[in-house]
């Protein structure tokens, strides 16, 4: 795992009633025990710690780009992309 | 607060408090038997501009450690400092009254906790990422952090409470009509339990620059009924009770401490800041009616007492209508002198106060009194707490906007 990926478990770990050490890119974010209220502080933290802004909207269930672990570092890698565009 | 032969007898199982003098119950009331002043040097404000340095803060407190055992109710811990010390306050209230959590009856159980302004310091510290920092978002938690309801939430949620759960807010007389409601709602059957009082934790720099703003606050100490007083001094903190109808507690073998046998409520309808003599008056007198007894029976009466000038004489003026000659027999007495002013958590504190004097016997003294204004000419006991068998006490709250209420707490059933 790159930088981005492992400062995203970290945050993940954080948030986790019981952190474990197994998370990889697969790892369904259901399968980490996290409710609506763990995601939105793992937001929070993510755009805090990458400077960037997430569109995300807790009304709009299982969002795709939050299903496994893989999917948030896809998403994160493009904001941070976009913002070093920009 | 109607009051006929059927309505059922309210008792207190359970006491819960935090404060600048004591973190539990036994630590503050111990501190208060020996005239403990809490008032300190501000702390924990990086600006330097306050004309008032001082507020009667609670340092050193490990709310994480307190609370580590809750168990339903997990985000406490995260939540406003107010709902800190509104579940410290609960969970001591509800440890002592011995009762099964969550509660077996959980639809006969009320959770009243109110608060003056709830997560303002949150509200603070969001405004300030946003417009200082700026910062993108506040923090996911601020919302929840910030409303009034939340300390009575997650108590309400730790110990199952499915009955009334609300806050409720008058300023300072937040916690003592919470807990006159509670016993309203015994009385007429609607609850058996009820967990009441409320919280207050609103000691920042936008809070402070606010008070600072109104003139009120002492830039020296709190000094009720006396000649050098200059203004009221900023608390925080928690008062909570444990109430139930006499017949449930009785049946559960539950230790009573007092009865809560009287509660009256009203508004001056006047004023915002400037009280009147008739609105605390009809409190009192409301509040002796509903408990059946006459001024003579009331042998201590736990001011309001805020230190301002408006009070105190304003308060002193109504003892005296209500309990004419019989003024000068009574014993008053303002705590705020050692716990200072803390808001909407004043009549919860205030009440664990009067209890605890009417369980041990002990008038606790207004400390600070070397020399009273001439019109507080009342025995405000002065500096040394005494000791005297008490047969009924009164707590007294008013608040800004004539906001009136006030308890009576009289010996358990027998």
């Amino acid at each position: 795992m790159d930088e981005v990926a492992t400062k995203i478990v970290d945050i993940l770990k954080k948030h986790m009633k019981e952190p474990r050490d197994d998370i990889g890119n697969d790892t369904a974010l259901t399968d980490l025990k996290i409710e609506s209220l763990d995601l939105a502080m793992i937001v929070f933290d993510i755009e805090d710690s990458f400077g960037i802004e997430i569109p995300y909207n807790a009304n709009e269930g299982e969002a795709g780009d939050f299903k496994t672990v893989g999917s948030v570092v896809e998403k994160v890698r493009s904001l941070v992309a976009e913002k070093a565009k920009a | 607060m109607s009051n006929t032969s059927e309505k059922r007898r309210v008792v207190v199982t359970g006491m819960g408090v935090v404060t600048p003098i004591g973190l539990t119950v036994p630590d503050f009331w111990s501190n208060i038997r020996s005239g403990t002043c809490g008032v300190t040097v501000l702390e924990g404000i990086p600006e330097q501009d306050l004309k008032i340095m001082i507020a009667a803060q609670i340092k050193a407190v490990d709310h994480k450690a307190r609370l580590r055992h809750w168990k339903r109710d997990k985000l406490v811990t995260m939540g406003d400092r107010y709902s800190w010390f509104a579940a410290m306050a609960a969970d001591e209230a509800v440890k002592m009254s011995g009762l099964e959590v969550p509660f077996v009856d959980p639809y006969r159980t009320a959770c009243i906790i109110g608060s003056g302004a709830g997560g303002l310091t949150t509200l603070e510290t969001a405004y300030r990422d946003l417009f200082i920092q700026k910062k993108k978002a506040t923090h996911p938690l601020t919302l929840l952090r910030i409303i009034g309801s939340s300390g009575a939430a997650h108590v309400g949620i730790e110990f199952g409470v499915k009955g009334p759960t609300f806050a409720t807010c008058s300023a300072c007389s937040t916690a003592t009509h919470a807990i006159g409601m509670a016993k309203d709602y015994i009385q007429n059957g609607v609850v058996d339990v009820a967990i009441a009082g409320a919280s207050e934790s609103v000691i920042s720099y936008g809070t402070m620059k606010a008070w600072q703003a109104l003139h009120v606050l002492s830039p020296e100490g709190c000094f009720p009924f006396s000649k050098n007083r200059n203004g009221t001094v900023l608390g925080e903190g928690a008062g909570v009770l444990v109430l139930e109808s006499y017949e449930h507690a009785k049946a559960r073998g539950a230790k009573i401490f007092a009865e809560l046998s009287g509660y009256g409520t009203s508004s001056d309808s006047s004023d915002m800041v400037k009280p009147s003599v008739e609105g605390p008056r009809e409190a009192m007198r409301m509040a002796l009616t509903n408990a059946r007894l006459s001024p003579t029976d009331i042998d201590y009466l736990n001011a309001h007492g805020t230190a301002t000038a408006d009070n105190d004489r304003n308060e002193t003026k109504a003892i005296k209508e209500v309990f004419g000659d019989y003024a000068y027999k009574l014993a008053v007495s303002s705590t705020k002198s050692m716990h200072g002013h803390p808001l909407g958590a004043g009549g919860g504190i205030e009440a664990v106060v009067s209890i605890k004097a009417l369980e041990e016997g002990f008038l606790p003294p207004t400390i600070g009194l070397s020399e009273p204004d001439p019109e507080c000419d009342l025995d405000y006991v002065p500096n040394v707490g005494r000791e005297k068998k008490l047969r009924h006490v009164m707590s007294n709250s008013f608040a800004f906007g004539g906001l009136n209420a006030v308890l009576i707490f009289s010996p358990p059933p027998q």
